[in-house]
C-alpha cells in the first residue's frame, strides 16, 4: 500500500549545521498493518511521519502509495492529504471552531459533502470516541484526552486509508492516556492501516504487526513487539528498551 | 451603555480646556467676543434649503454635511485598507521571494513618506490622468497609506497562529488558500483587532488631510465656516468633538466585536 525508497532528508539548523534526519530509509506497509515505531528523541521518527503527507519535503527518494508517486510534482497533494489521516501530538484542533464543526469543516470544503451528512458522519464518529455530549463545546473547554479524541474523530472524518499518529499521547496527563489508547486499538482491531510513533510498548504488544526501532535517521532493527521485548539484537535497542520501560 | 465612560471623561476634559481658556482670557482682561451662538445652525438649522421649498424644515448644517462625508470617506477608506492589507500581509509571508519583495517594497514606500505629499501625487497625477473624482482620489491615497500599516498588522496576527493549525489544516486536505481562509484568517482577525482599532481610529484623524484637494469634509467645511465667521475657536473645537464622537463610536463597536469573539477562548 505504502513502499517508501531510499528517503533522504537533511534539516538546516539556525547555526548552519546540517541534521540527517533519514538517511537511506526504506520500507513497505502492508493493507490494514499497524506499525509502532519507536526510538530516541531526533531519530527521526516524527520526519518519517510528517515526509508521507509531505509536511516536509524531502532531499531524495521515493514514496509510492497506490501506485502513485506522490514527490513527482504532478501529484496532487490536497488529494493525496485527504487518504492520509494525522493525529498530533498537540491535537491541533482548530480553537474558534467547536467540536463538530472541527469534525465537519473538511468534510464540507475538501470532500465537499452536504452539511447533513457531514454532520452525520461527525456525530458517529464523535460517538465511537466517546465524547458525543461535547459536540457544542469549544475546543478550550474539553480536556486534552478528550481533544485528542477530538482530533482522531477529525482525521477519521474524511475516511482515510491510513492514519498516522504523532505522539498521539505524549501531551497527555497520565490518567488520560488510557482513553486516546482505548480508540487507537479500536481503530487497530477494525482493520484499519495505521502508523503510530509512540512509546506506549502496551499498545504496540497488544496491537501491532511490526515495530520499527529508528535511530539516526535508519531502521535500527524491526520485528514483531515480542521480539522486541524478549530478544531484541542491537545494543541500541535494548539500551533505549531498557530507558523507556 | 449608551456612551462609553472613555468618551465622557474625554468630553469632560474638553469641556475643562474650554472653561480654562475663558478663565485665561478674562484674567488677562484680553477681549474675546465669545459666537458660541453661532454654532447651533452650524450643525442643524430650521429653514428653506432651496428658493423653491416653500415651508421651512430642518435641514443638515455645514458641519454636519461634512461631518458625514467624512464618515463615508472613512468607511469606504477602512473597506479597501482591510481588502488591501490582507493582500499585502499574505503576499508577505508567501514564499515567493519575488512577491515577497513587492509587499515589503510597497510597505516601506506607503509608510516612510507622508500621507499628505500621497494624496497631492494620487489627486494631481493619477486623479487628472484617470479622471478620479476628489473623493475616489482622496479615498483611494487613504485606503493605500493605512493598507500599508494594516498589512503589517495582518501579517504579525498570521504568524502569531501556531503553525500546527496550518499543518493540521493541510494534513484535512485543505489547500493553502482554503487553510488561510477558513482556518488561519479567523483566528488572526480575532488577535489584531485592538491594533486594528487604533489603525481605524487614525485613519479618522487622518481623513482630515483630504480637506487639502477640496473635498469638502468635516474638516474642510470647518475652515470655510471660519473663513465666515472668524470664530476659529468655537468651530475648531466643536470639529475636534465631532471626531471625537466618530472615534469613540470606533472604538466601543470594536469592544463589542471583541467581547462576542471571545466565546471560544
Amino acid at each position: 500500500m505504502i513502499r517508501v525508497n531510499h528517503l533522504y532528508k537533511t534539516f538546516k539548523t539556525p547555526n548552519r549545521r546540517e541534521v540527517k534526519a533519514l538517511v537511506d530509509f526504506s520500507t513497505h506497509i502492508k493493507k490494514g498493518e499497524v506499525v509502532v515505531i519507536i526510538g530516541p528523541s531526533g531519530s527521526g521518527k516524527s520526519t518519517f511521519l510528517r515526509c508521507l503527507n509531505r509536511l516536509e519535503e524531502v532531499d531524495s527518494g521515493e514514496i509510492i502509495i497506490d501506485g502513485q508517486n506522490i514527490l513527482e510534482k504532478k501529484a496532487d497533494i490536497n488529494k493525496v492529504r485527504e487518504e492520509l489521516g494525522m493525529v498530533f501530538q498537540h491535537f491541533n484542533l482548530f480553537p474558534h471552531k467547536t467540536v463538530l464543526e472541527n469534525v465537519t469543516l473538511a468534510q464540507l470544503i475538501v470532500r465537499k459533502r452536504d452539511k447533513e451528512k457531514a454532520t452525520k458522519i461527525a456525530r458517529d464518529l464523535l460517538e465511537k470516541v466517546g465524547i458525543a455530549d461535547k459536540e457544542s463545546a469549544y475546543p478550550s473547554q474539553l480536556s486534552g484526552g478528550q481533544q485528542q479524541r477530538v482530533a482522531i474523530a477529525r482525521a477519521l472524518a474524511m475516511q482515510p486509508k491510513i492514519m498516522m499518529f504523532d505522539e498521539a499521547t505524549s501531551a497527555l496527563d497520565p490518567e488520560m492516556i488510557g482513553e486516546v489508547l482505548d480508540v487507537m486499538k479500536t481503530l487497530a482491531r477494525e482493520g484499519m492501516t495505521m502508523l503510530a510513533v509512540t512509546h506506549e510498548m502496551g499498545f504496540a504488544r497488544e496491537v501491532s504487526d511490526r515495530v520499527i526501532f529508528m535511530d539516526g535517521g535508519q531502521i535500527v532493527e524491526e520485528g514483531t513487539a515480542e521480539h522486541f521485548f524478549q530478544n531484541p539484537e542491537h545494543e541500541r535497542t535494548k539500551l533505549f528498551l531498557s530507558q523507556i520501560l | 451603555m449608551v456612551f462609553g465612560k472613555r468618551s465622557i471623561i474625554t468630553l469632560a476634559v474638553l469641556a475643562v480646556i474650554i472653561g480654562w481658556v475663558y478663565y485665561f482670557l478674562t484674567a488677562r482682561g484680553i477681549t474675546y467676543i465669545w459666537h458660541w451662538e453661532q454654532i447651533p445652525q452650524l450643525l442643524f438649522y430650521h429653514g428653506t434649503k432651496t428658493a423653491a421649498e416653500t415651508t421651512p424644515s430642518w435641514h443638515l448644517g455645514v458641519l454636519m454635511i461634512g461631518f458625514v462625508l467624512t464618515v463615508k470617506i472613512s468607511i469606504v477608506a477602512i473597506i479597501f485598507a482591510v481588502i488591501l492589507g490582507t493582500i499585502v500581509g499574505i503576499c508577505r509571508l508567501s514564499s515567493e521571494p519575488i512577491t515577497r519583495a513587492i509587499s515589503i517594497a510597497f510597505v516601506e514606500l506607503i509608510r516612510n513618506t507622508p500621507l499628505l505629499v500621497q494624496i497631492y501625487i494620487i489627486y494631481f497625477f493619477a486623479g487628472s490622468m484617470l479622471r478620479l473624482s476628489a473623493f475616489a482620489a482622496g479615498t483611494a491615497a487613504l485606503a493605500i497609506f493605512e493598507g500599508a500599516y494594516v498589512g503589517e498588522i495582518v501579517r504579525a496576527g498570521i504568524q502569531s497562529i501556531h503553525k500546527g493549525q496550518m499543518e493540521a489544516a493541510r494534513s484535512l486536505g485543505m489547500s493553502y488558500a482554503k487553510a488561510m481562509r477558513y482556518i488561519i484568517l479567523p483566528q488572526a482577525f480575532k488577535r489584531i483587532i485592538p491594533p486594528l482599532a487604533g489603525q481605524f481610529i487614525s485613519l479618522v484623524k487622518d481623513s482630515s488631510l483630504v480637506s487639502v484637494i477640496a473635498l469638502a469634509d468635516l474638516m474642510f467645511q470647518g475652515q470655510q465656516a471660519v473663513a465666515r465667521t472668524y470664530s476659529a475657536f468655537e468651530i475648531y473645537f466643536t470639529v475636534a468633538a465631532l471626531y471625537l464622537v466618530m472615534t469613540s463610536i470606533l472604538s466601543m463597536a470594536t469592544q463589542y466585536i471583541e467581547r462576542r469573539l471571545a466565546v471560544s477562548d
